[in-house]
C-alpha cells in the first residue's frame, strides 16, 4: 500500500526532529538549545513543503486528505475531533509562550577559534604562522636532552596546570567542576592532537582573555600564562602535554594538505 | 636516579619477590613487580611524590594536603589496627585506584591496569622498606545497621566529653576550637562531616567506622579503639557514631549542575533582614562550587571551603540576597581566641556578590574575575568586622582583580549576618533601582542577571587576591504568578475554533453545491 503524501511529509518532519535530538543530545552529548532546534525545524519544514508541493498534482495529493476531512460528511467524527484538538493546541501554545521564561539564555561558544596570524606575546608581535617550538628538534637530534626538557615541562605542569586540567591531563583537575567552560581534556583526540604547537603557544600565553569574541573570552578561566611563566617554560610544558598523552602536534605540512 | 640506588632496589625487588611467593597470604593477592612499578612511578607519580618518594615534588608547597612522603611508611586510610603501622595492600590499592577526593591525588583506575597498580604499590612500599605483612586487623564485630536509635546513640557519643566535637564541632562542620597540625607541622583542618564528597575514603558507615577505630595516622585525628585513650568506645558504639556521622551529610545544600539559576521569589510583606528569618525557607537555594583564585596575580592555592549556597527574595522596592557558606572559624581580628586558631595573620572573613554593571543584551559579560576595562562590575562586599569595628557592607566598582574602587558608604547596601557552628549566613539588601543607573546595576523582574561570588576565610590567610570564587551563574527575579497566560491561551483557542468552524461550514456548503 502507498503511504499517503500527507503522512509521508509528517513522518519526514517527525523523523528529522528526533534525528536532531538523538544526534545532538545523545551522540554528541551537547543538548541542543530549544531556540536553535526551532530554527532548524523551520527551515526543514519549509524545505519539505517545497519538495512535496512542486507541482499542482502533488499539491492536490497532499491536500486531499484534508479536503476530504472537511468536506466529506461521512468523516464528521474525525472532523469534530480535529477541530477540537487544533484550538486546544493553539491555546496551549499561546499560554506556553506568554508564560514568563525560566530558561536561562543559551550561550554558544567556539572551542577552537581560528587563531590570529600574529599576536602580541611578551610585549612583541609574534607571527603565529611561522612560529615553531625551539625544543622540538631535540626529539630526533638529542633524545636524552629532549627527555630532560619534557621533565622540566612536567614540573611546570604539576605546579601550574593540574588544578584544572588534571594530573592525568584528562581535564578533571580538583577544581575543574567549579569552572565553566570546563578545562579541556588533552587526552581527547579533539584537542591538542588537532592543533599545532604555535596554536598552543598562543592559547597558553594569552589564556582566556586572549580569545576572540566568538569564544566568549570573558568566561574562560584559562589564565594568561605570559604573566607567570617564561617563554621557555611554556614551550617545555607543550612538549610535556604531547609526551604524556602520546599525541603528536599537528604539523604545518599536514595542516596544509588537509586544506 | 643514582645507579647504586637502582641496584639496591633491584636486589631488594628480587628478595621481596622471593619473600612474597613464600608468604602468599590473603594480603598479597597479587604480587607486584618492582621494576615495572618504577617505570609507572616515574611517569605517573614522581611529579607529586618526588623522585625519592619523599613527597617533595615541585607542587608540594601548593598542595594541601601535600603529597604523601612514602619514606615514612605511614598511611592514612588503612584497615589494619591502630597499633599496626603497616597497611593492607588492598588499602593502598584502593586509594591508588579510586583516588582521594578533596586532595590532588586522583584515582588511577581508568589509566593503570590492576597489574600496573600492583607493580607501583610494590615500588612505593619499598621507599620505607615495608616488607612484612600487617599483623593486626580492625575488628568490625557485627555491624549495627543505621536506625533512628543508633543515630541518636551516636550523636550522644559524638558530643559526650567533647569526643568528636572538640575538633569537628557541634554540627560536624569542623568548627575548630584549636589549631591542628600533622606530624610534619603542616596545618590540617578537621573534616567537614556534612560534606561527604570531601571524605578521602567515602562516608559509607563501614569506612567511617574504620576511621574512628584506626584514627588517621600522621594527623591529630585519634583512634577511638585504643584502650589507653579515655575517649575510646566499644565496637558497638563506634558503629553508632559511624551511623550518626553518615547521617550528617547535607541533602539540600549540595551542588546540582542543573540548578544554576537562583530563583528570586517575590514577597508581599516585608523582606526578611535577618539571615535566620524563617521566610528564607520559602526561597529555593542554589549551591555552587567555589574554587581558589588561581587565575590572576597573586594566586592562592590552599582553600578551606568549597561551596556557597544562595537564595534571593524581592519586593516592589528591594532585592535581598542570602548567602551561606561553611567556614570553620569566625575570624574577628583582635579576638585572642580567633587569633590562636588562625594562620600567622588573622584577617576578617568576607564575602562578595558580583554583578555586571549593566544586564548584558547579548552573550557578552564582564570578565568573570572582577570585570575588565570595558565591562565593569559591581561588587557588594560584606566584611565581618573586628573587635574595634562593626561589620560593613560596601559597594565596589571593579574593572579587574587589581582595580577596585570602594564607594563611600552611602547606606545603599544594608547587611546583616550570623555565625553559628561553622556556618556564616549573610543577607545583603539593595534597592531594585538606584539613582545611579550609570554605575549601578538596575534590576528588572524576569530578566536573567549574571551573578557570581567571592569569599575570604580570614583564618586561612585569605585576603586581597587570596580568596575563593565561582564562575558566572544567573539570578532571576521570578515574576509573580499572573492570570495573563491563561486568558491569552483561552482567547486564542476560541478564536481558532471560530475560524475552523467558519472554514468547515464554507467547505461543506461548497461540496454540497458541487455535488
Ligand atoms: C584555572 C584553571 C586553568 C588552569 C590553572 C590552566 N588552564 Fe588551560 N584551560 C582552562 C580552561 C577552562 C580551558 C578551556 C577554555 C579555553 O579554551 O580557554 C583551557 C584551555 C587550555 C588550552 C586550549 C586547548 C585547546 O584544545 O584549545 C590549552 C593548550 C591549555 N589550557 C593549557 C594549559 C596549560 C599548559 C596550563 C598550565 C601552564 C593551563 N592550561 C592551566 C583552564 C585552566
Ligand atoms: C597531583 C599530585 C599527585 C600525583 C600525580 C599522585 N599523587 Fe598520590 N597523593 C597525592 C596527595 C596530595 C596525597 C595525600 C593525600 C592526603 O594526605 O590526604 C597522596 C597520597 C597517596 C597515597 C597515600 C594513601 C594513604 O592512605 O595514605 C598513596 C598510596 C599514593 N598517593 C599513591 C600514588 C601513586 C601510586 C601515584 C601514581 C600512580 C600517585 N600517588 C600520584 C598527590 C598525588
Ligand atoms: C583532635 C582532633 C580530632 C578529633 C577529636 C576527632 N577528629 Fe576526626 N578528623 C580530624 C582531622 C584533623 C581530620 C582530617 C585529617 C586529614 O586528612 O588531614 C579528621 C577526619 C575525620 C574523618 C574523615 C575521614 C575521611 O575519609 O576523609 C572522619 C569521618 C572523622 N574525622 C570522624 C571523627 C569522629 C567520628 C570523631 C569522634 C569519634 C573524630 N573524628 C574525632 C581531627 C579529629
Amino acid at each position: 500500500m502507498r503511504i499517503p503524501r500527507l503522512l509521508q511529509a509528517t513522518l519526514v518532519l517527525v523523523g528529522v526532529y528526533f534525528g536532531f535530538i538523538v544526534v545532538f543530545d545523545y551522540i554528541l552529548e551537547a543538548v541542543i538549545p530549544r531556540s536553535l532546534l526551532t530554527m532548524y525545524m523551520f527551515f526543514v519544514t519549509a524545505g519539505v513543503f517545497m519538495v512535496f508541493t512542486y507541482d499542482e498534482d502533488q499539491m492536490r495529493e497532499l491536500a486531499a486528505p484534508i479536503k476530504a476531512m472537511v468536506e466529506d460528511p461521512s468523516k464528521r467524527g474525525v472532523r469534530n475531533v480535529v477541530f477540537l484538538l487544533i484550538p486546544l493546541l493553539v491555546g496551549y501554545g499561546v499560554y506556553d509562550k506568554t508564560m514568563p521564561s525560566f530558561d536561562a539564555p543559551v550561550e554558544l561558544r567556539t572551542i577552537h577559534p581560528a587563531p590570529p596570524s600574529t599576536a602580541k606575546i611578551y610585549g612583541e608581535r609574534v607571527n603565529l604562522l611561522t612560529l615553531e617550538n625551539p625544543f622540538r628538534h631535540y626529539e630526533t637530534e638529542d633524545p636524552e636532552q629532549f627527555a630532560e626538557y619534557v621533565e622540566e615541562g612536567a614540573a611546570v605542569y604539576i605546579e601550574n596546570c593540574q588544578y584544572c586540567h588534571g594530573d592525568k591531563l584528562d581535564g578533571k583537575g580538583p577544581y575543574a567542576e567549579g569552572l565553566n567552560p570546563t578545562p579541556l581534556n588533552f587526552q581527547d583526540i579533539g584537542t591538542i592532537a588537532q592543533l599545532q604547537e604555535s596554536y598552543l603557544y598562543w592559547r597558553i600565553t594569552t589564556g582566556g582573555p586572549g580569545l576572540p569574541k566568538e569564544a566568549a573570552p570573558w568566561i574562560s578561566s584559562m589564565p594568561v600564562w605570559q604573566n607567570f611563566l617564561t617563554e621557555e617554560e611554556i614551550w617545555k610544558v607543550i612538549l610535556f602535554l604531547y609526551d604524556y598523552t602520546g599525541h603528536a602536534p599537528r604539523s604545518w605540512g599536514a595542516a596544509n594538505a588537509s586544506h | 636516579m643514582h645507579l647504586t640506588n637502582i641496584c639496591m632496589r633491584t636486589i631488594a625487588g628480587v628478595f621481596a619477590a622471593g619473600y612474597l611467593s613464600l608468604s602468599a597470604g590473603a594480603a598479597f593477592a597479587q604480587s607486584g613487580d618492582m621494576d615495572a612499578g618504577e617505570a609507572v612511578y616515574a611517569k605517573r607519580c614522581l611529579q607529586c611524590h618526588g623522585e625519592d618518594g619523599d613527597g617533595l615534588g615541585p607542587a608540594a608547597e601548593r598542595l594541601n594536603p601535600p603529597p604523601r612522603d612514602f619514606t615514612l611508611g605511614m598511611y592514612k586510610y588503612k584497615t589494619t589496627g591502630f597499633d599496626d603501622d603497616i597497611p593492607n595492600d588492598a588499602d593502598l590499592t584502593r586509594m591508588i585506584r579510586d583516588g582521594m577526593p578533596g586532595t590532588a591525588m586522583p584515582g588511577w583506575g581508568d589509566m593503570l591496569s590492576e597489574q600496573d597498580i600492583a607493580d607501583v604499590l610494590a615500588y612505593i612500599k619499598y621507599f620505607a622498606e615495608i616488607e612484612d605483612a600487617p599483623e593486626i586487623q580492625v575488628d568490625y564485630g557485627t555491624q549495627v545497621t543505621s536506625s533512628p536509635e543508633s543515630i541518636a546513640a551516636g550523636k550522644a557519643l559524638f558530643e559526650e566529653g567533647d569526643r568528636c566535637t572538640e575538633c569537628h564541632g557541634l554540627e560536624g562542620k569542623g568548627s575548630a576550637i584549636k589549631k591542628l597540625k600533622d606530624d610534619n607541622g603542616d596545618r590540617t583542618w578537621p573534616r567537614n562531616l556534612t560534606k561527604p564528597w570531601t571524605f578521602r575514603a567515602s562516608n559509607d558507615p563501614k569506612d567511617i567506622f574504620t576511621r574512628i577505630s584506626v584514627g588517621i595516622p600522621t594527623t591529630q585525628m585519634p583512634s577511638f579503639a585504643d584502650p589507653n585513650s579515655k575517649s575510646s568506645v566499644s565496637v558497638e558504639d563506634r558503629w553508632n557514631i559511624a551511623n550518626y556521622v553518615a547521617s550528617l551529610a547535607k541533602t539540600d545544600l549540595v551542588v546540582n549542575p542543573e540548578n544554576f539559576v537562583i530563583q528570586g521569589g517575590r514577597v508581599d510583606g516585608a523582606l526578611p533582614t535577618s539571615p535566620d528569618d524563617e521566610a528564607w525557607a520559602t526561597a529555593p537555594p542554589s549551591t555552587f562550587i567555589m574554587v581558589p583564585q588561581i587565575v590572576g596575580e597573586d594566586r592562592f592555592f590552599t582553600p578551606a571551603n568549597d561551596t556557597i549556597s544562595v537564595r534571593a527574595l524581592y519586593d516592589d522596592n528591594s532585592v535581598a540576597i542570602h548567602v551561606e557558606w561553611d567556614d570553620r572559624t569566625k575570624s574577628i581580628p583582635g579576638d585572642d581566641k580567633a587569633a590562636s586558631i588562625a594562620d600567622e595573620e588573622l584577617f576578617e572573613d568576607s564575602v562578595a556578590i558580583q554583578f555586571p554593571r549593566d544586564i548584558p543584551e547579548g552573550m557578552e559579560k564582564p570578565y568573570f574575575l572582577m570585570g575588565d576595562g570595558t565591562n565593569p562590575v559591581n561588587l557588594w562586599r560584606w566584611n565581618s568586622g573586628t573587635t574595634d569595628a562593626p561589620q560593613t557592607g560596601t559597594v565596589f566598582d571593579a574593572m579587574g582583580i587589581n582595580d577596585q574602587q570602594a564607594r563611600a558608604d552611602n547606606g545603599e547596601l544594608s547587611v546583616s549576618s550570623s555565625y553559628r557552628d561553622g556556618t556564616w549566613r549573610v543577607v545583603m539588601t539593595r534597592a531594585l533601582t538606584t539613582v545611579l543607573p550609570e554605575t549601578d546595576l538596575q534590576f528588572e523582574e524576569g530578566r536573567f542577571v549574571p551573578i557570581s561570588f567571592f569569599a575570604w576565610d580570614g583564618s586561612n590567610s585569605e585576603a586581597g587576591t587570596a580568596h575563593t570564587m565561582t564562575t558566572w551563574y544567573w539570578l532571576q527575579l521570578k515574576p509573580a504568578a499572573s492570570s495573563k497566560p491563561i486568558v491569552y491561551g483561552v482567547l486564542a483557542a476560541l478564536l481558532s475554533l471560530l475560524v475552523l468552524i467558519w472554514w468547515g461550514r464554507g467547505a461543506a456548503a461548497r461540496a454540497k453545491r458541487e455535488a
